[in-house]
């Protein structure tokens, strides 16, 4: 073998080298830049406000070049607690206005980060509320809006090269209102229900055996009355953390339920709770269980049969005690299959029109004392309770006025049942033989109405057959 | 030059005068170009079997007593074309046939099945369907296989429904099957076509020196340096079928001064992509082997062996894919860069060294012993979209994050899935054009979208939501052989072989790249704690490795599983070969030992009691017995019988039920065992060459383990037969029976006429024991009697009949071109065992599926047939002689009338209960998990120019 053959074999392979992209591949520029746009830019505001004109689904449809809506990211599915769902706000700071937008993508936190500006066209877009918030999506045969499918995406949703941090808005549970849905929202110093979180198996946040595609949790404030659904999916990565036992302050979406009658909050990770006590603001409870057995020492009753249809309750040792707006504990009868018992007694605020409903049933004094094994026994039925709330309270120290009611000390009387917003409405439920022999002193009993703050979406609770007896 | 070819081949030699009285058969062999002689040429006279080898003036003589009467001589040499010669011998006289010539094989046939084998196996999934096994069969002179390995092999037809796992190859007398799967890894010896032209191929079970051998043949492929035929050969090639191009050098030296002798090889095959869209081929191939003769007994040779290989790969899709798509999509790549990026790629990286001793102690003993180490890594990669981030919630663990899967075939993009409704609204229907538009108008990965997805992750601080990540086998594997071959008599012969070999398997993920992130956070996605709670937590059991828990690990780091195998095997071998003047016959056994041990370095959460540390060893004892006879009713008429009865060790891949994660071996594992016999009756004239063979073998107690993702298993509750199994299968019994013929007829000179054709039955032949295990439930999981329905369906692989005609045209002016038809037909779909046992007929609450119906259920269970197809390849040679170089070129065309055609494909076992069968196989719009298939190639070319000198 000569030199010129080896040449020739060298220059072969190197003529010949052809050449592969190998697998050192460079980190491409993802940079965004800012989107040029072949449309006008509108408000969310002016969307929305276009809902309220046409009063049901808006369709958008341009002769010309569409509008754009922009709008700032305010969800995220990275911890899967949202799907197919992206929901923008107006602002980053001081939001009026939200929207929930349907898009048949999975994930979306690749594309559209927290705080991103983002421009939606509107072209064969709709917009409308549907379950209770402002929602976009593109029209179905059936008039509803449909998630804009994955293709469409490109064309439909650009990202600006803006985007900064969404300042959560700061408000109590009183101050949920419809126009205050899909924005990224502060519940500060609340807590869970220590139904939900104490006791021999506190629940995680998702991952019980009775969550299907959500897991509600009653979530109340320290603060303020009334409560709230805290509802996370069942899908959640984080669905199988435990609730967090204490007062903590965290940063929701306010959103609505699955049926759109009542308010959600939802977080989109449990980064967005903050831990800020290790103390829970429970109310003093009342709690001996139930009685296996009535005195035959009745020591107050009333079947309110003696009370005038239509006028607020009053004799028989009642304090009829109106704390916040118009509606009072009242008599009534009715028929039909939300039938009262003869004259039963009733309060609601629905329609009231009322910022905020409280309104009080006082018992007269009962000694437990002297008197034993004292039992409470009622009945109750709803008529839609809805966003409204109905508690069974007792106090050692009220001074027996009006006026002390609200600066006297109340607990919760917590092993009488009260009929639940899923009961049906047209029956009446036994409170259980509720035992109050744990107690002590003098004490008095009240059924006590706490509205939402939202009077049209508030309810009706009926109130028959209240005893108390002892041994 | 011309007229003596013609001379030679036609004429009947006669007679010439002879005064002794001994009847003598001689002459002398040269070269057809050159006209120079050619030494060590084997001479056969057929109807004997004698054999004599020309010396180094290339002549011959054959001793001893002679056969009379028409006797057709067949003179052979690796590097030429054989030829086979008539004559007539009469008592007293001899036979003088100096000068017959022989061709230099330059048709490079041989590139084109080492191309398509070695491929074929890079792109394969490691499942049995996808393996070809014609690289085996190159080497075999045998018309039928000839007409296997060359013309069947693109569409996986396996003779006598054998794969390759069931065919042994051996360097040098060492043999390079894996002990993982059982099947030879042909990239690590692709690229050297030159110096791959001594080979030794036993068909099935015949007597061989080497080894036991295996049903499918034994194929010893010799690297010996001095070997070679001295001189130096430069090729080209050009191919659109795997790689685009490849440039080859090689030079061997020859016997040298001193008895040193020395070869060299270096090539290169590359292609951004292949028949299939983005499957990149880069590939260089090295070769070396020095070889010293220290006297007439000894001689020792050193072979080295560097074959780096780096393919990407394609994927079996589904008929809706493929009928909005056509055979060459492949949704494996995508645009980055303005370049194809491929996201699965198999990089092969697996020295071969070896020293081989040779000893001839007499005339009638030689001894050769061989050791060999082979090191180096095997990795496949593909996109982890399973990436999070630890969230601390006041003390409790949560990981969040995680993507769906990119696949832009994922069937969620595609038509049907928007279409699957009984009931269709204007928007489905918008859905499903929009999804049809943009599958058929891009359809590919899109990277930038992952590396969008990390950029956002990154900016928040957080980990890769999608990487790259590499499964890796980094194998090192010492053998040891000695081979003993003895002339006991001149009728008895006698081989031996006693070897050890040991594998050290280190099996590993690594993070190959970050996708612009910075670090993935090494947890499982997908573990879930199961409903109704466990006493691990979901922080365990996310855990790959709980003794290093919540790691983040950067490129190049190890990560979700991490174990070692370590492998010995012992095995003796003897056999003996008997020749008399009617029969011929053989005798052999072997025995065997073979242990396995896996050492979990990883203690993976799901599995926290037989993860860590060393599992049990698994050990299995075989042994084999052959023997076999040739009987010679007449020189032309020969009958061939080989039976058999061994058994085998699992292989590593069959023994463990999920190595990933656990120690746990399958249960009911066992060796196969395999009984076989042949029958062939084998015709030859000087015209006319034939065989034809009746076989059956029979295979009991085999294992299968795979792996997939089912959302329909029964019996565990509603909304928890969602799961990621591994299915076992054993007690598998098989059965396969058929005929093959192979025909040849040499009409003219120049003209031969060839035909084959295959006609078997490959079916279970019992229901075999299925089991599955997941992290996502415990234990293993059985239904009904713990069995399932395969019994007389086919085992997928092929199609089980084929048939060939062709002809070859040979001009005496160095120039041929042949021709065949190919039709094929009986090819089934792999049946999901899941899919036929008990759990097709269980409802998620263990009780029967309301509405089962027994005549729908058949029909659903149907397996399916592929259609029958025909293929055309043409292929054709030319050779011209410059100045003492050679110049030729071969060009092939396969499926000449770019016919469209399933090669395989199996069933999805994603649903798996006759309710959600029927469900998705009744949409009028199409199956959204219909079975998945592998299509051939449409028309492809491949070319090669060369110069030899």
């Amino acid at each position: 073998m000569n030199l010129n053959k080896i040449l020739l074999l060298l220059i072969s392979l190197v003529v010949f080298s052809a050449c592969v992209q190998d697998d050192d591949f460079e980190t491409p520029n993802v940079t965004i830049v800012e989107p040029t746009l072949d449309g006008p830019i509108v408000s969310m505001s002016s969307v929305a406000g276009q809902v309220a004109q046409s009063g049901g689904l808006h369709l958008f449809d341009f002769d010309g070049a569409s509008n754009y809506m922009e709008g700032y990211v305010i969800s995220t599915d990275e911890g899967g607690n949202w799907f197919e769902e992206l929901i923008i706000q107006d602002k980053l700071e001081n939001p009026t206005v939200g929207i929930k937008i349907l898009l048949d993508v999975n994930p979306l936190f690749t594309r559209y980060d927290i705080g991103r500006k983002i421009y939606v066209r509107l072209q064969g877009l709709s917009v409308g509320d549907i379950d209770g918030v402002l929602t976009m999506g593109i029209i179905s045969n059936i008039g509803n809006a449909e998630k804009i499918p994955a293709f469409l995406e490109e064309e439909t949703i650009k990202r600006s090269s803006e985007s900064g941090t969404v300042v959560p808005l700061n408000l109590t549970f009183n101050e949920f209102s419809n126009d205050k849905t899909n924005l990224f929202v502060k519940l500060e110093d609340v807590q869970f229900n220590r139904d939900e979180v104490l006791g021999a198996e506190p629940k995680t946040f998702a991952s019980e055996m009775s969550d299907s595609f959500d897991g509600e949790r009653l979530l109340e404030s320290c603060t303020t009355e009334g409560s709230v659904i805290f509802s996370t999916s069942t899908f959640a990565d984080f669905k199988s953390l435990n609730l967090p036992t204490t007062r903590v302050s965290m940063n929701v979406i306010l959103s609505k339920n699955f049926f759109g009658d009542a308010f959600n909050v939802v977080v989109n990770s449990p980064e967005d709770i903050t831990f800020s006590s290790s103390e829970r603001c429970d109310p003093i409870e009342l709690e001996c269980g139930i009685a296996t057995t009535t005195g035959t020492n009745n020591l107050f009753e009333d079947d309110f049969e003696g009370q005038s249809t239509n006028s607020l309750i009053s004799g028989n040792g009642w304090t009829n005690f109106i704390e916040a707006g118009s509606e009072g504990w009242e008599a009534f009868t009715a028929g039909g299959t939300n039938a009262s018992q003869g004259v039963s007694a009733r309060v609601g605020s629905f329609n009231s029109g009322d910022a905020s409903t409280i309104a009080w049933l006082i018992t007269p004094q009962i000694d437990l004392d002297t008197n034993a094994g004292v039992t409470l026994n009622f009945e109750t039925s709803s008529s839609f309770s809805d966003g409204s709330e109905m508690e069974i309270v007792f106090s050692n120290d009220w001074d027996g006025t009006e006026a002390g009611v609200t600066s006297a000390t109340w607990g919760l009387v917590s092993d009488a049942y009260v009929t639940q917003d899923s009961d049906f409405f047209g029956d009446w439920f036994e409170s259980g033989n509720v035992d109050l022999s744990c107690g002590s002193g003098q004490i008095y009993i009240a059924f006590k109405y706490i509205g939402s703050g939202q009077s049209d979406f508030d309810g009706t609770y009926e109130l028959d057959f209240v005893s108390i007896d002892a041994q | 030059m011309k007229k003596s070819f013609f001379i030679l081949l036609l004429g009947v030699f006669s007679v010439l005068a002879s005064f002794a009285q001994e009847t003598i058969i001689k002459g002398s062999v040269l070269d057809g170009t050159t006209g120079e002689p050619i030494p060590d040429v084997t001479i056969t006279i057929e109807e004997t079997g004698q054999v004599v080898r020309t010396d180094a003036n290339g002549e011959f003589q054959f001793p001893g007593i002679i056969p009379l009467g028409e006797q057709v001589l067949k003179i052979e040499k690796i590097d030429y074309e054989t030829k086979r010669y008539p004559i007539v011998v009469n008592e007293g006289k001899t036979v003088d046939i100096s000068g017959m010539t022989l061709d230099y094989d330059s048709s490079d046939k041989k590139d084109l099945f080492i191309i398509s084998i070695s491929d074929d196996n890079l792109n394969s999934e490691d499942d049995g369907l996808t393996d070809n096994i014609s690289g085996l069969l190159q080497a075999s002179r045998d018309v039928f296989l000839n007409a296997a390995a060359f013309d069947f092999s693109a569409t996986f037809f396996r003779p006598r429904g054998l794969d390759n796992a069931n065919g042994k190859i051996l360097i040098n007398g060492i043999e390079m099957n894996k002990q993982f799967s059982g099947r030879p890894q042909w990239g690590n010896w692709g690229g050297l076509n030159d110096i791959q032209r001594n080979q030794e191929f036993t068909m099935g079970m015949s007597a061989n020196d080497y080894t036991f051998g295996d049903l499918a043949g034994s194929n010893n492929i010799i690297m010996r340096a001095s070997k070679y035929r001295k001189g130096g050969r430069i090729s080209f090639a050009s191919a659109n079928r795997s790689y685009t191009g490849r440039v080859m050098a090689s030079y061997n030296s020859g016997i040298l001064e001193g008895g040193w002798s020395y070869s060299i090889l270096a090539s290169r095959r590359s292609g951004d992509e292949g028949f299939v869209d983005g499957t990149l081929y880069d590939s260089n191939s090295f070769f070396a082997a020095v070889e010293k003769k220290i006297n007439e007994k000894h001689s020792i040779n050193l072979t080295s062996i560097y074959a780096q290989n780096r393919r990407g790969r394609s994927t079996a899709i589904t008929q809706e894919v493929f009928n909005l798509k056509g055979n060459t999509y492949n949704p494996l790549w995508g645009e980055q860069d303005g370049e194809i990026r491929n996201s699965r790629v198999r990089e092969i990286n697996e020295p071969i060294l070896m020293l081989n001793h040779f000893w001839d102690i007499s005339s009638k003993i030689k001894l050769n012993t061989n050791v060999a180490y082979q090191f180096g890594t095997i990795g496949n990669t593909r996109v982890d979209n399973g990436g999070t981030r630890l969230v601390d919630f006041n003390g409790q663990n949560s990981y969040i994050g995680g993507a769906r899967n990119p696949d832009p075939a994922y069937y969620q993009n595609l038509p049907s899935y928007h279409l699957r409704f009984p009931n269709l609204s204007p928007y489905n229907y918008q859905q499903a054009y929009l999804a049809e538009q943009d599958f058929r108008n891009d359809g590919q990965f899109d990277w930038n979208a992952l590396y969008l997805g990390n950029d956002i992750a990154r900016n928040q601080g957080g980990n890769s939501i999608y990487a790259i990540q590499e499964d890796r086998n980094d194998d090192s594997q010492f053998s040891i052989n000695t081979i003993l071959d003895t002339d006991l008599s001149d009728r008895i012969r006698l081989n031996a072989n006693l070897s050890y070999r040991n594998l050290k398997s280190e099996n590993f993920a690594e993070l190959k790249d970050l996708l612009g992130g910075t670090g993935f956070l090494d947890v499982d996605f997908f573990a879930e704690e199961t409903a109704g709670g466990t006493a691990v937590s979901l922080e365990d059991l996310a855990q790959s490795d709980t003794n290093n828990p919540n790691r983040i690990v950067q490129e190049g780091d190890r990560y979700k599983y991490n174990y070692d195998i370590n492998a010995d095997v012992i095995s003796a071998f003897a056999q003996a070969q008997f020749k008399y003047n009617k029969v011929d016959f053989y005798l052999g056994a072997n025995f065997s030992q073979t242990s396995y041990q896996r050492n979990g370095l990883y203690e993976n959460g799901n599995f926290l009691n037989n993860s860590f540390g060393k599992g049990e060893q698994l050990d299995f004892s075989n042994y084999g017995v052959k023997a076999g006879a040739t009987y010679k009713i007449t020189g032309r008429h020969l009958i061939d019988v080989n039976t058999s009865y061994f058994t085998k060790a699992p292989t590593i891949r069959n023994s463990y039920s999920n190595a990933r994660q656990n120690n746990n071996t399958v249960t009911g594992l066992e060796s196969e065992s395999a009984q076989a016999i042949d029958l062939s009756y084998i015709y030859r004239s000087p015209i006319v060459k034939a065989r034809l063979t009746a076989f059956y073998s029979g295979f009991e107690n085999g294992t299968d383990v795979g792996f997939y993702f089912t959302e329909d298993l029964a019996g565990l509750g509603i909304d928890n037969g969602d799961a990621f199994v591994q299915e076992v299968t054993t007690n598998i019994g098989r059965r396969n029976i058929g005929a093959e013929l192979g025909i040849e007829a040499q009409i003219t000179p120049t003209i031969k006429l060839k035909g084959a054709a295959s006609f078997g039955q490959y079916t279970f032949s019992n229901n075999p024991n299925l089991y599955l295990t997941s992290d996502n439930f415990d234990g293993e999981v059985r239904f009904g009697d713990g069995t399932t329905n395969l019994k007389d369906l086919h085992v997928a692989g092929g199609p089980e009949r084929a048939y060939q005609i062709g002809f070859e045209y040979r001009d005496p002016d160095y120039w041929w071109v042949g021709a065949t038809s190919n039709f094929f037909s009986n090819a089934y779909v792999d049946a999901s065992g899941l899919r036929r046992s008990a759990n097709f007929t269980t409802d998620y609450d263990g009780q029967p599926i309301v509405g089962y119906d027994d005549d729908v259920a058949r029909g659903l269970l149907q397996q399916e047939q592929f259609d029958d197809y025909m293929l055309v390849n043409i292929v054709g040679g030319k050779s011209w002689r410059i100045d003492g170089y050679y110049l030729g070129f071969f060009a092939t065309i396969n499926n000449v009338f770019n016919e469209s055609f399933r090669t395989g494909g199996f069933e999805q076992s994603r649903l798996g209960t006759y309710d959600r069968v029927l469900e998705d196989t009744s949409r009028p719009n199409g199956e959204v998990f219909g079975s998945r298939y592998f299509f051939g190639n449409g028309t492809t070319y491949y070319l090669n120019v060369y110069v030899r000198f």
